[in-house]
């Protein structure tokens, strides 16, 4: 156990910094990220090592953000979308090209119009363009086939320019 | 929204840090997986199969004593072993005869 307990502590950083792309708040992303140990502690013995220990620990990882993905949307149903920032939205309904936006709000504001898509349209829209991986990468870590991935990814952009368009209405 | 608008927008989001973990993470992690461990105790067979180079290892240790006692007791003594049981089964089970 003192092994593992010195992989928490190389990987910990690497495992939350995956989950703050899918749960922004900090009591929550720590849940997500000790699920995502506790569960990496169960399958141990299936880690073969032909894959560096950080890539079999981040495929846990994503698949502990996808089952927190689809429990929230189930829940956020009932709740609505919360109050974005004000220089987020004047931001959005900017036709100013040199007008810039933090990385947080540009987070946050993602994140609102994320809602609109599917848990899986969701994942692979963040493993692409937020983490910047290939459809190969996505594919070993979701388990998809490439054209699954690649159709995802092609709605996913159209769905999340669309729910933009919608808060830069105002329409939410 | 346009596409330029988008990809700002995602560069802007991608250079977000992710936030620090608490000092207290690693502890609470490491009595979680403790509380885990006891509430699902090992199958009989886990058990067995930790045991097992241990148990091997003690069979094969009793096994090389009771061959090296035959031996010195063979060599010391006018009977070895199989000897012994000769006798006992000729004397004993064929006494009836």
């Amino acid at each position: 156990m003192d092994d593992f307990a010195a992989l928490v502590r190389r990987h910990q950083s690497h495992v939350c910094a995956i989950l703050y792309r899918y749960e922004r708040d900090h009591q929550k992303l720590e849940d997500l990220a000790q699920e995502t140990f506790l569960k990496a502690w169960r399958s141990l013995e299936s880690f073969d090592g032909r894959a560096p220990f950080q890539h079999w620990l981040s495929r846990i990882a994503v698949h502990v953000a996808l089952d927190h993905l689809r429990r929230e949307r189930r829940r956020r149903n009932d709740i609505g979308l919360p109050d974005l920032g004000e220089h987020a939205l004047e931001w959005l309904r900017s036709e100013d090209e040199r007008s810039e936006l933090g990385a947080r709000e540009a987070a946050e504001l993602l994140a609102v119009a994320m809602r609109a898509l599917s848990p899986a349209e969701q994942l692979v829209i963040t493993l692409q363009e937020l983490e910047g991986r290939s459809v190969k990468e996505i594919c070993e870590r979701t388990g998809s086939s490439s054209v699954a991935v690649r159709v995802r990814a092609v709605r996913a952009r159209v769905k999340l320019r669309r729910a933009l368009e919608r808060l830069e209405k105002g329409e939410k | 929204m346009n596409e330029e608008k988008l990809q700002r927008l995602i560069g802007a989001a991608r250079a977000e840090p992710a936030p620090e973990v608490s000092p207290g993470f690693e502890a609470r992690l490491m009595h979680a997986l403790r509380r885990d461990e006891r509430s699902n105790p090992a199958s009989l067979f886990d058990q067995l199969g930790e045991l097992f180079p241990t148990v091997s290892l003690a069979a094969a240790l009793v096994i090389g004593l009771c061959v090296a006692a035959d031996l010195c007791l063979s060599t010391l003594g006018p009977m070895d072993l199989s000897e012994g049981v000769t006798q006992v089964s000729e004397q004993w089970l064929f006494a009836v005869k």
